[in-house]
């Protein structure tokens, strides 16, 4: 029996023709891809927002022109060149060491630094407001109480900074969710990517584009509802002091 | 012999730059028309969220919901491969529109910004103070009235720097063509790494095409938010009594 | 004739926000060229009332007309009070005016387009005699050189004073006024006061909610005090501030 003609349920369950299992497991690797990217995003992001705040101009102009350029290019040019780019990059730097190529990097690797690259240009605008948005007079407040910089910073500014930031930071994680997709180009086997092999192999792409879709929605839906969580959470501790 | 190999890289580099400047118009018109396309769509679908009748809000809610929750890479490919595998679209009167990938990715990016695009008209709806619809009230506008002469340049100002964010995004979001084989700005540069393997120069020149083309963008916004905006503006001049 | 008709007649207004009812019953006449004060604490109901006239707030029972067209409501099934005739009710705010606390002139025009918008858009006036009218409105406002301002360049005395202007652009019947003076710095409060006892003089019928006891006092013809949802005293200023006047608006005055 050829894969055109079986029904939608066995294509897409879990017995021995079913594509279920490879489409679950791509849509873990997609999250875990996506959490990767946040992670480097977030400290990238972190310190491009330290260094935009930054007294030195050279720093604070190297930070903005990062965000510019990777605001300002298409996501999928920056996976493009981090895929083709890497090995050559790679080699470059061992042969420096008088090392042998190293060869390819991970997919996986090269995938979550392309869109934490980017993420981290979202992520640094996301942290700049909060910062921004602590009024002045609470760190006046901290100062006036004698409280060291550490201090100030880890009791009064970051609880702060928090709140401003959850619901702008859940907004990048969203896109970061949507981005990953483009990852499936380097061929690593995330949902995009799986989801394009079953369609090829089966040759039943309306079928399983709308699968890939229903378990993206389930993704987005599920991770605004962990941030809806959070964020309720976080006023209600603000809340309580 | 140095000298030899600099001038092959000059001129290799003035071809590839020639040949992705030559594929602007492509990224230039797939933007323009699907944003024209999204705005109109995204407009409608405002307007169907405040709709009276609850399936229409139920519609706009789904649309809104599907092409915001996936991503659209997997939309591009959904209506380029996948509809073209559905038989009644094969033989409908469409299908040479959907062979295209042109226009796939067109409809696609005019589906999934129009999503966007009404969350983000909907938020400066919402956002327009109840004084400036009460005196509309008070002082007798009918619905019609108030909508055209209050509510929708009270709206579109607001709107206008959210808007202006997502447009950029559209911008970059052409890119995604080039995977179904559509030879925009990506997809030259991609040709041409395929047959040069040089990577980061030929990147670099496409990166600087959609730097130019975001940075217009950026600063013609900017200039509408500075005419829109009366604060920025002078006091006398042109506008009154039209 | 016309004149024993009255310019607002409002009869039983009753409204109640999630439960708790906040008019319970108030009954008010207003004839031609009275000024009449609404005075109450916070909360007593006095704007909700004064917004239940022209239906910005629908009120759950009760009856109004102005000047002795009735404001077209009727009774849904589950006895609620509905608008039963849009353009009717168009036509009845076309022949009232407000004026609110917060101004509300429309951000996105300049002052002279603020006061020709309803004149030409709700009353089909043509735009050069409505241009011509609001100049000579504004300069009645004490406003005439600032036709061409945004909103946003004036202060919150000289935005009040358009908004007036923009009120008697359509020359209305009835004039209400929401606290017109309570989001002004105390040195802007007297050049709005000031022009509402102008028009006060003009013959304007006027209904004010307000805190500013000098103008109840020395401005209008009738005084009524709001307390929790009912009007508890009414009369002329001299009855109201003398020493006749009821225990519980003493009270008011005095806290």
């Amino acid at each position: 029996m050829s894969e055109q003609d079986l029904p939608a349920f066995a294509l897409l369950g879990f017995g021995t023709d079913g594509w279920g299992r490879v489409l679950v497991l791509g849509a873990v690797l997609t999250l875990a891809l996506s959490l990767a990217s946040m992670t480097i995003g977030s400290v990238l992001g972190a310190l491009l927002a330290w260094a935009r705040g930054s007294r030195r101009g050279w720093l604070a102009r190297l930070a903005t022109a990062y965000g510019v350029i990777m605001r300002g290019v298409p996501e999928l040019l920056v996976v493009l060149l981090l895929y083709f780019g890497a090995p050559g990059l790679m080699a470059a730097v061992a042969g420096l060491f008088g090392l042998p190529a190293p060869g390819s990097p991970p997919a996986f690797l090269t995938g979550s630094l392309a869109i934490g690259l980017v993420s981290a240009a979202y992520q640094a605008e996301v942290f700049r407001g909060g910062l921004l948005a602590v009024p002045k007079g609470q760190v006046e407040a901290a100062l006036a109480a004698g409280m060291g910089p550490w201090l100030r910073f880890r009791r009064i500014v970051l609880p702060q900074v928090l709140h401003h930031v959850l619901p702008p930071l859940g907004n990048v994680w969203q896109f970061n969710l949507k981005d990953s997709a483009l990852v499936a180009i380097t061929g690593l086997a995330e949902l995009m990517r799986v989801s394009l092999v079953a369609a090829g192999s089966t040759r039943r792409p309306f079928l399983f584009f709308a699968a890939a879709m229903v378990l993206y929605l389930a993704l987005t839906s599920l991770s605004s509802a962990v941030f809806r969580r959070i964020e309720a959470r976080g006023s209600q501790w603000a809340g309580r002091r | 012999m140095g000298g030899a190999a600099m001038n092959a890289d000059v001129t290799f580099l003035a071809d590839t730059a020639l040949a992705i400047v030559r594929a602007v118009p492509v990224t230039l018109g797939l933007f323009v028309a699907s944003a024209i396309g999204a705005s109109l769509l995204g407009g409608g679908l405002v307007a169907a969220l405040t709709a009276g009748l609850a399936p229409v809000r139920g519609i706009a809610r789904g649309w809104i919901f599907l092409f915001r929750g996936t991503p659209l890479l997997l939309q591009i490919f959904m209506v380029y491969y996948g509809l073209a595998a559905l038989g009644p679209v094969r033989q409908g009167p469409f299908w040479p529109a959907f062979r295209d990938p042109l226009f796939c990715a067109g409809l696609a990016m005019t589906c999934c910004c129009s999503a966007y695009i009404a969350e983000v008209l909907r938020g400066a709806l919402a956002a327009i103070p109840a004084g400036q619809i009460e005196a509309a009230l008070a002082c007798g506008m009918g619905r019609v009235t108030r909508l055209r002469l209050i509510v929708l340049p009270q709206m579109l100002r607001l709107a206008l720097p959210a808007y202006g964010n997502e447009l950029v995004m559209m911008v970059k979001s052409t890119s995604l063509a080039s995977t179904i084989t559509v030879l925009d700005v990506t997809g030259v540069a991609q040709q041409v790494i395929a047959h040069s393997y040089r990577t980061l120069d030929v990147f670099c020149l496409a990166a600087g095409v959609y730097l130019g083309l975001t940075g217009a963008l950026t600063a013609l916004l900017r200039w509408a938010e500075r005419r829109l905006d009366p604060t920025v503006s002078d006091g006398a001049g042109e506008g009154a009594s039209r | 004739m016309t004149d024993a008709i009255p310019v607002l007649r409002a009869t039983g207004i009753e409204k109640s926000f999630g439960g708790r009812k906040v008019l319970k019953g108030i009954d008010l006449d207003a004839a031609k060229g009275e000024v009449i004060s609404i005075l109450g604490g916070s909360g007593s109901g006095k704007s909700t009332f004064l917004r239940c006239l022209n239906l910005l707030e629908m009120p759950d029972v009760g009856e109004i007309s102005i000047a002795g067209t009735p404001a077209p409501l009727v009774r849904d099934r589950h006895g609620a009070l509905r608008v039963s005739d849009a353009r009717a009710l168009g036509s009845m705010r076309a022949r009232t005016a407000m004026v609110f606390q917060g101004f509300n002139l429309w951000s996105h025009m300049r002052v002279i387009d603020n006061v020709i918008a309803a004149p030409v858009h709700v009353h089909g006036m043509a735009r050069e005699e409505a241009v011509e009218r609001a100049h000579a409105l504004l300069e009645r406002v004490g406003m005439g050189g600032f036709a061409q301002h945004w909103p946003r360049q004036l202060s919150g005395g000289q935005q009040q004073r358009v908004a007036i202007a923009r009120a008697l652009a359509t020359d209305p019947e009835l004039m209400l006024f929401d606290e017109p003076t309570s989001a002004l710095d105390p040195e802007r409060v007297r050049e709005v006061l000031d022009l509402m006892r102008s028009l006060a003089a003009e013959g304007r019928t006027m209904l004010v909610v307000t805190h500013e006891m000098a103008f109840a006092r020395d401005v209008s013809t009738r005084v009524v005090h709001v307390r929790e949802g009912r009007i508890e005293s009414m009369g002329p200023p001299a009855q109201m501030f003398g020493p006749d006047a009821s225990p519980a608006f003493r009270a008011f005055l005095s806290a």
